[in-house]
């Protein structure tokens, strides 16, 4: 009985322990809420235009530098998933969600909605929307 | 003894002749030998088989002469294929342990499929964002209970019999440590628990986590990018990279932990961090107790190619001793004493390399490098995947040969100075531009190929169109066991690599194939169901990768 009393107390510090170490941690953008949605109070219609150059070259190098190396490639041509270039079915706001959400089925797309402000993922929006306007690589 | 006349004497000798067979048909279930590679023929107790990581088995019911005849036994479907099973099953008396997406570990009837138990762990909302998600390597048995590394950053322990949780400990704060987790699982030393998370290629300091086994309690901590301004100039040491992202190996005979750390961050862009970026690119051998270091070998100082050292320490007889045969991403093989780390020779594992003129066999200096620039386009072999991917090779003492996959795919890199990672999903990789190419005047592919471990020298080499994903298995039937990225499985002859078995799975291997024995019955169990970050990375060079589709079956396979 003192062996079990003594288990409990052991248990018990554990608990207290991990519960201490996760509310001191410092709060992280997405305390409170779970997996980001692209709809919560950021709406889906883009707040600049989308053809604007300087907004496509700011998406392009945050394509660069977070989505290609190792999962969609250069220019979005790479990977397990569909090349962007001369793409006549992708839909802005459609992109926009699954840039915020992410993707899961065989593979997996994380979800970018806590990392990036709407604006920053708006910009990503602009580069693969100029992407769909290019002739697909021979 | 008499004959015919005399019943209870022809009983008698009938009892003993069927005595001697059944003896001889346990006795013939595995091979005779010595050492770790032998011992619990009929068990895959932990991640390797043996701590000297042969993944070897001794069984040899199932041999060349009839493994033609393997049919499946049974199947394990966990019901969620995202990335596929990259688990190298534990076997003990007869129950399998594993883990498949999301980290839901299983414990199954090693003979006929059935779950025994099933735990799914309650993840935190994070594990949607990180960079690694869903898979795992495996779980570790031990100590009455089954030790899990969690994809939001914590060691679980659940009772071996009942799958309930026994402990937790939380280890990393993915938030602010760009979601390092575990997507290995961590390794007994005695009574301690130890492993590393990822992030070699992210912002972080990159740790080895122990813990007391029984308890969960924090033990010690060992952070891999060393405290020394020579080895980090500047803010760079935070954003070392540096973790151990593969399960160690504990030799018990001396007490030691080996476990190989990663690349150094960022991956292509040094000139922030020039110095010998220790202890990243290193083979570790640590004191259990303490997590201190006994000593170290640093394969790849001031590393800038994401060249880890994180794969298995394989340990193999030469000429009386031990020595210790470590793969390095780069390309070569570093072979060393396994006390004291002293080198004994560096053989070239690629075929194409080109970020060197070569390392010295008996220093390990390595001559001329070519690294990446900022700003311009430049061919690197092997790609940033390595010579080989983390799945494991295999050795087999009978043929003194080491099995072990490799890929020739070169890439071209346009470094470019790193700017601030904005998401914890984000990478540190110092490129503006990378592109996966074939090596010069070839066509990309991969191979397994039969090597001797010390020298390097090539027995059999198989070719792929595609490079193969799987871990390596060798058995003393004189097998070599393994499966391909379209979910074709094969047997080979160990000593000449010819195919002698072949089976379709229907989607790419990725785990661990192992071999174990229930009542008298060898079966060979090989993870199918393809997945990890590597198919899609490749699908650059290889785009008919685009079709291959994912799953998760856990096949068994066995004789009659």
């Amino acid at each position: 009985m003192r062996a079990v009393k003594f288990v409990a107390v052991i248990f018990l510090l554990s608990s207290i322990q991990a519960v201490a170490d996760e509310s001191a941690s410092p709060p992280g953008k997405s305390e409170g809420q779970a997996v980001p949605s692209a709809s919560a109070g950021q709406g889906t219609t883009p707040p600049f235009d989308l053809a604007d150059t300087a907004r496509i070259e700011a998406g392009k190098g945050r394509f660069g530098a977070n989505c290609a190396a190792y999962c969609h490639g250069f220019e979005g041509s790479g990977g397990k998933t569909p090349a962007f270039r001369g793409r006549t079915d992708l839909k802005p706001e459609e992109v926009f969600k699954v840039i915020t959400e992410g993707r899961r089925g065989a593979d997996v797309m994380p979800a970018w909605g806590n990392g990036f402000s709407a604006e920053k993922r708006w910009e990503l929006v602009a580069y693969i929307m100029y992407l769909s306007r290019q002739p697909p690589k021979p | 003894m008499s004959r015919g006349r005399g019943n209870k004497s022809s009983r008698n000798f009938a009892a003993c002749m069927a005595a001697a067979a059944v003896l001889a048909g346990v006795a013939s279930l595995a091979a005779a030998g010595s050492g770790p590679g032998y011992d619990d023929p009929n068990n895959w107790p932990q991640y390797h088989r043996s701590y000297n990581a042969w993944r070897f088995s001794p069984l040899t019911q199932i041999n060349k002469s009839n493994v033609g005849k393997l049919k499946v036994a049974w199947i394990h479907q966990p019901g969620n294929i995202t990335h596929g099973l990259q688990a190298t099953p534990i076997v003990i008396d007869g129950v399998m342990y594993t883990i498949s997406a999301d980290n839901n570990v299983w414990a199954i009837d090693a003979a006929t499929g059935k779950t025994i138990w099933h735990y799914a762990a309650k993840l935190d909302p994070v594990v949607r964002e990180v960079f690694y998600q869903a898979a795992s390597r495996g779980v570790t048995v031990g100590r009455g209970k089954v030790f899990v590394g969690t994809l939001d950053g914590r060691f679980i322990a659940l009772d071996q019999k009942t799958g309930k949780e026994v402990w937790a400990t939380q280890l990393t704060n993915s938030k602010t440590e760009y979601g390092a987790l575990f997507s290995a699982p961590p390794q007994l030393a005695g009574n301690v628990l130890f492993g590393g998370t990822t992030g070699g290629d992210q912002p972080i300091v990159g740790k080895i986590f122990a813990v007391n086994a029984d308890t969960g309690e924090r033990t010690w901590t060992f952070e891999i990018p060393k405290n020394d301004p020579k080895s980090w100039p500047g803010d760079s040491r935070k954003q070392a990279g540096g973790s151990a992202w593969m399960p160690g190996t504990y030799d018990p005979t001396t007490d030691t932990i080996y476990i190989g750390t990663s690349n150094a961050a960022p991956d292509y862009y040094g000139d922030e961090r020039k110095g010998d970026n220790l202890y990243t690119s290193t083979l570790l051998a640590l004191d259990p107790k303490t997590g201190k270091i006994k000593w170290h070998r640093q394969e790849i100082p001031h590393d800038t190619w994401d060249f880890d050292a994180a794969y298995e320490a394989l340990l193999i007889p030469h000429e009386g001793k031990q020595v210790l045969v470590h793969l390095n991403k780069s390309g070569f093989v570093f072979v060393m004493d396994k006390d004291n780390g002293k080198l004994e020779n560096v053989w070239q594992y690629a075929e194409n390399m080109n970020w060197t003129k070569g390392i010295d066999p008996k220093t390990g200096a390595i001559s001329e490098m070519n690294r990446p620039e900022v700003g311009k386009q430049k061919l690197f072999c092997p790609n940033l995947l390595g010579a080989r991917s983390w799945n494991h090779g295999a050795y087999n003492p009978q043929t003194k040969l080491w099995y072990s996959s490799g890929m020739e795919v070169c890439n071209t890199v346009t470094g470019a100075k790193q700017e601030e990672v904005a998401s914890i999903n984000g990478l540190s990789l110092g490129l503006s531009e990378i592109t996966l190419v074939n090596p010069p005047g070839k066509k990309a592919d991969g191979y397994l190929a039969a090597f001797d471990p010390y020298s390097g020298k090539v027995k059999w080499k198989k070719r792929f169109d595609l490079p193969p994903l799987s871990s390596v298995l060798t058995t003393a039937g004189g097998l070599v066991f393994y499966g391909d990225m379209r979910g074709n499985l094969y047997a080979f002859d160990a000593d000449d690599g010819k195919e002698l078995w072949k089976f379709v799975a229907g989607s790419g291997a990725r785990g661990g194939p192992v071999s174990y024995a229930v009542n008298g019955k060898q079966y060979i169990v090989i993870p199918t169901g393809l997945g990890s970050h590597a198919p899609g990375f490749l699908a650059g060079a290889f785009p008919e990768i685009k079709d291959l589709p994912g799953g998760a079956a856990l096949i068994a396979f066995t004789l009659e």
